[in-house]
This record gives structure tokens, C-alpha cells and sequence, in this order.
């Protein structure tokens, strides 16, 4: 089953700690370890998680005209983007189908950085260099070349500063989406943010839990060293080794997307991410010219996805077994994803997460399915539907967003 | 997960191709699944099981087994009236990755025909269906 798959350089260290591994976009990663999935899933809701993230690609484009191919070719306007910020979007082709998300991070108006899904390296930077024409930029394909691990969760901050020199300067002031750093000193000078032995690192306040955190770049080479000295600088607030298990169900719950899965070869339209368009303010019109927006603002073969929550930690499978079924019994679509949120629960008709304030004393979060459907029919929030799968079925309500009082946005102050 | 030989297969219990176990004694023939079904599942979180009294055939779907991973349904290896269901796992359906013949176990059956039992695989045979 291993055979033929890629390996990220912490892939022994997650074997040697038995955990349970599967193939992921190419690669050999590990799916939960030995304390299970709730318990990761928990820990990041709860104090703090980190992922082996080194199967995600980076690609460099710089040069004079970087500028010109990036806000042509993906879905954000980057022109109000300063340095030291990233910002999420997606590369489109020609029919607005999605080639990929992705993060682009801005160093400078001639250096962009643009961190693509496991195995799309390639293919993305490709892509761009198809659509570069006669541009002044150079198009650089990182993959296998980045180490990369996330850290999330409320004591993210905490445990990094004991892994970084001079944590209080790198954390001043340290909005959302914003980064420091860098991890190729010969191309972008001395890096901000250094390892406690030197090691230069890109560290990025963003992540894919919906939760307060970090995602670190590196030289793959440092990444197993950092990762175990983050685990025992972690140990005192008990952080945990997350796999792809918990970082599916909380990026769900959290309302985030997976590439290929719930957005994929389909129009980049209707859907829960429309902020990665880049709309005018009536939402009739793009505020630029970008690959694909033609085909995106033509009425043709338009589907509607939304979120959805259950009615129970009962799940059904996504893919074509699944069938959505609205109130006249109609069959209207299918399932893109759907994951238990360990971390939530239903009470008197609203949702709650373990961290929510003010929860009845002994009240016991038991989960809540949620994730995505694909229909046919525009639909309102609080439209109740059936997920029928075989002779299961589970109730599900659309929704505008899943796990409540995330804490990815919050002010850093709170944290450190 | 667990390589084949780390299996818990206990010897005095049978077999079905599903990987259910069943156990008679007396009369009664109990169910549950066994501990390379719970391992494959992982995190067991929820566990439909049918009503006391209700029947099946041999081959029946009578419930299903939800982990985190996926959900995956349940086979009557034996015709018969449910007797008694583990009440337990309502709260408590981790019982089953816990303690899969024991705290874990899901129905009680009357069987019709105890002979139908004779078609299941031993430990022997079961671990050689799973070397393939």
C-alpha cells in the first residue's frame, strides 16, 4: 500500500510512533496516532496541536511583472496586499474550474511566495508559467524543497516561544494572515524569525483548524528537530501529534474547504468562500480581470454548495453514495464532505463548542456531523434536508457557518 | 494499525467473514465485532443497534458501527430473535475498541437453527482468510 508514495522527512518518526497511515494526495501520511483522532482533534480546540504539513508545495515567483501574473491568474485582488501579508484564494482555468487553493504570501513587489496543496507544485507553477507570457518573472518550483509543520490552538504562541529567539519582537504585533520571516536568507536576506540554533523560519498566522496558530517553513532538514523540540517544549500543556483525521474534521467545523474535494473541477462560484472572489461590492461584477472570471460570470453550469450540520455525531459517506434529498423528496445533489466536529454539540437549538463560555455545569460535547453539500437549487439557511446512504440517512440543516467561538481571528495578545 | 499477528483472536469464539464474532451459550448466541474490525474502524463513536425482539436472517444488516473513520454495517451471521442488545454502548460505544468480546459486545440472539453456526470459520480458518 506504501509503495510509490512520497514521504515527508517526518514520515519514520510518525511510523516509529505507530501511527496510522494512508495516502494523501501522493504522499504517505498519517492519518491519527496512537491516542486517536478525538483526542487530537480536542487538544487543538482545547490547548494545542501540530501537523506535519511537508507534503504541501511552495512555488516562488519573482521578478519585475510578479505582480501582473499573480492578479491575473488567481482569484484575489493583491493589489492593496503589503508586504509581510498573505491572503487566501484559487488558481482557475479558463472555465473557472479550480485547479487549486492556495496562500500567497507577499514579501515584496517583485518576491511572492504561493503555497499550493500535496502535489500540485508542479502543476500550479506550470500553470503559471503557461500564462506568463511575455512577463518579466521567474517562476520557481519549491516542491520537496520546503519543510512545513502547523502549529494550532490557544497555547500555539506559548510553546513557539520557547522553540524562538526573541519570541515578544516576533509576536508584537501579529495580526491575522500576516507572516515574518523567511527560510532562503540567500534570496531575501536575514530572516526575522529564528530557531533557537539559527535555523531561519517563515512563521505564518494562519492554519486550516479555524483556530488561533502558526504555520512554520523551514529547510527540510530542521523540520524533525523542530518538531520534536516543539513537542516537548509543548508536553507541559499538553500538546498532541495531529494527523489528516483531526485536521479534516476541524477544518469542517470550522467551514474550510479541501481542495479537490469541495472545490475541485466545477465553477469557483456559490459557495461558502465567495471571499476568495474578488466581488464588488453588489456582488454583479469583479473588481478585476482575472483566468476564469468570464466563465464565472456567465449563468451556465451553475451548482450551489453549503454548508450543513447534522442532527447528531452520525455521519454518511461524501461521494456519489450519498444522496441529498430536499423536503418534496426530490434528489438534489450530493456530498462533498462530511466529518464529525468532536468538539461540538447541540443545546436548545444552537451550537456550542467546548469552548464556548457559560456551558451548563456536566454538559457533555458529543459532536456534531457537518461539512458540505453540492445541489442543484439555490437554498436558505435553516433548509432542513435528508443525507440518504443506502438505508441510512441522517437529518441535515444549511447552514452559514459550524463550530462557534473559533479563535483564529482573535487579537495575539490574548495568547501570549 | 495492527500487523495480523497482533491480532486478539480468542479461540473459543466463531468467525464470519465480515469479521462479527459469535459465541453461543445455552441457547443464546452472542455477537459482536472482532478485534481486527474494531482496529480497521478505529474510534468508535456511535453504534446502531436493532430493538429486542425484532428478527433476522442469516446475512441481515442489523445495524452499523460508526468510528471517525467511516461507518460500516453489521451482519446477522445466524437467523434468529434478538433477545437482548448492549445497552451500554448508547453512552459508551468506545466499549467496543476497548473490550470488543467483552464490554463490547452488541446483540443477544434465539437462533432458529444453531447449525447455522457451523458455517463460520474458527480462529484458524478466519486468520488464514485474513493472510488471503
Amino acid at each position: 500500500m506504501t509503495t510509490n508514495l512520497e514521504t515527508t522527512p517526518l514520515n519514520g518518526w510518525h511510523k516509529a510512533q505507530g501511527a496510522n497511515m494512508s495516502n494523501f494526495g501522493g504522499f504517505d501520511m498519517p492519518l491519527w496516532y496512537k491516542t486517536g483522532v478525538k483526542n487530537e482533534h480536542l487538544a487543538v480546540l482545547t490547548s494545542a496541536g501540530i501537523f506535519d504539513t511537508s507534503h504541501m508545495a511552495c512555488i516562488n515567483v519573482t521578478g519585475n511583472n510578479s505582480f501582473d501574473l499573480i492578479n491575473y491568474c488567481f482569484t484575489r485582488d493583491i493589489s492593496t496586499l503589503e508586504n509581510g501579508r498573505c491572503v487566501y484564494g484559487a488558481f482557475l482555468d479558463t472555465s473557472g474550474h479550480c485547479l487549486d487553493d492556495a496562500i500567497v504570501y507577499k514579501f515584496s513587489d517583485s518576491f511572492f511566495m504561493i503555497c499550493v496543496n500535496a502535489g500540485m507544485g508542479t502543476t500550479i507553477a506550470l500553470h503559471l508559467d503557461a500564462n506568463k507570457a511575455s512577463l518579466d518573472v521567474n517562476i520557481k518550483d519549491l516542491s520537496k524543497k520546503v519543510g512545513k509543520m502547523d502549529i494550532q490552538g490557544i497555547n500555539s504562541a506559548r510553546i513557539l516561544s520557547k522553540v524562538l529567539q526573541n519570541p515578544e519582537i516576533i509576536f508584537a504585533k501579529m495580526p491575522y494572515f500576516t507572516f515574518k520571516g523567511n527560510f532562503d536568507e540567500s534570496a531575501l536576506g536575514e530572516s526575522e524569525v529564528k530557531l533557537l540554533d539559527g535555523t531561519p523560519a517563515l512563521l505564518s498566522r494562519s492554519g486550516y483548524t479555524g483556530e488561533f496558530g502558526f504555520e512554520i517553513f523551514l529547510d527540510p532538514k530542521c523540520i524533525v528537530k523542530l518538531w520534536k523540540n516543539i513537542l516537548s517544549a509543548g508536553n507541559e500543556y499538553g500538546i498532541a501529534p495531529c494527523g489528516l483525521g483531526a485536521r479534516d474534521s476541524l477544518r469542517a467545523g470550522a467551514c474550510l474547504p479541501l481542495s479537490h474535494r469541495d472545490i475541485g473541477d466545477w465553477k469557483f462560484l456559490n459557495h461558502p468562500w465567495d471571499f476568495a472572489l474578488p466581488y464588488n461590492k453588489e456582488k454583479t461584477d469583479f473588481t478585476k480581470k482575472f483566468l476564469g472570471a468570464n466563465a464565472l460570470l456567465t449563468d451556465k453550469d451553475n451548482s450551489f454548495i453549503y454548508p450543513f450540520v447534522g442532527d447528531s455525531l452520525r455521519k454518511v459517506s461524501s461521494g456519489e453514495s450519498t444522496q441529498v434529498i430536499n423536503g418534496t423528496e426530490e434528489v438534489i445533489g450530493k456530498v462533498l464532505t462530511c466529518a464529525t466536529d468532536m468538539g461540538i454539540s447541540w443545546l436548545n437549538g444552537d451550537i456550542v463548542s467546548i469552548s464556548s463560555k457559560n456551558l451548563p455545569q456536566d454538559f457533555k460535547i458529543k459532536g456534531i456531523s457537518c461539512g458540505f453539500v453540492m445541489v442543484s437549487k439555490k437554498l436558505l439557511p435553516g433548509t432542513i434536508l435528508t443525507l440518504k446512504e443506502g438505508k441510512r440517512n441522517i437529518t441535515a440543516t444549511i447552514v452559514t457557518d459550524i463550530r462557534p467561538d473559533r479563535t483564529a481571528r482573535k487579537k495575539i495578545d490574548g495568547f501570549i | 494499525m495492527k500487523e495480523i499477528n497482533d491480532l486478539n483472536l480468542l479461540d473459543d469464539v466463531k468467525y464470519t467473514k465480515s469479521h462479527e464474532w459469535t459465541k453461543i451459550s445455552g441457547d443464546i448466541v452472542t455477537i459482536g465485532i472482532n478485534d481486527y474490525a474494531q482496529d480497521q474502524l478505529g474510534e468508535i463513536v456511535f453504534v446502531e443497534l436493532p430493538e429486542t425482539g425484532d428478527t433476522f436472517s442469516k446475512g441481515d444488516e442489523f445495524g452499523s458501527v460508526e468510528s471517525v473513520k467511516a461507518v460500516s454495517e453489521i451482519y446477522i451471521p445466524i437467523s434468529g430473535k434478538i433477545v437482548e442488545i448492549n445497552e451500554d454502548l448508547e453512552d459508551a460505544p468506545e466499549l467496543v475498541n476497548e473490550s470488543c468480546y467483552d464490554n463490547g459486545w452488541l446483540i443477544k440472539i434465539k437462533p432458529e437453527d444453531v447449525s447455522e453456526l457451523d458455517d463460520l470459520m474458527d480462529k484458524d480458518e478466519y486468520l488464514n482468510m485474513l493472510k488471503g
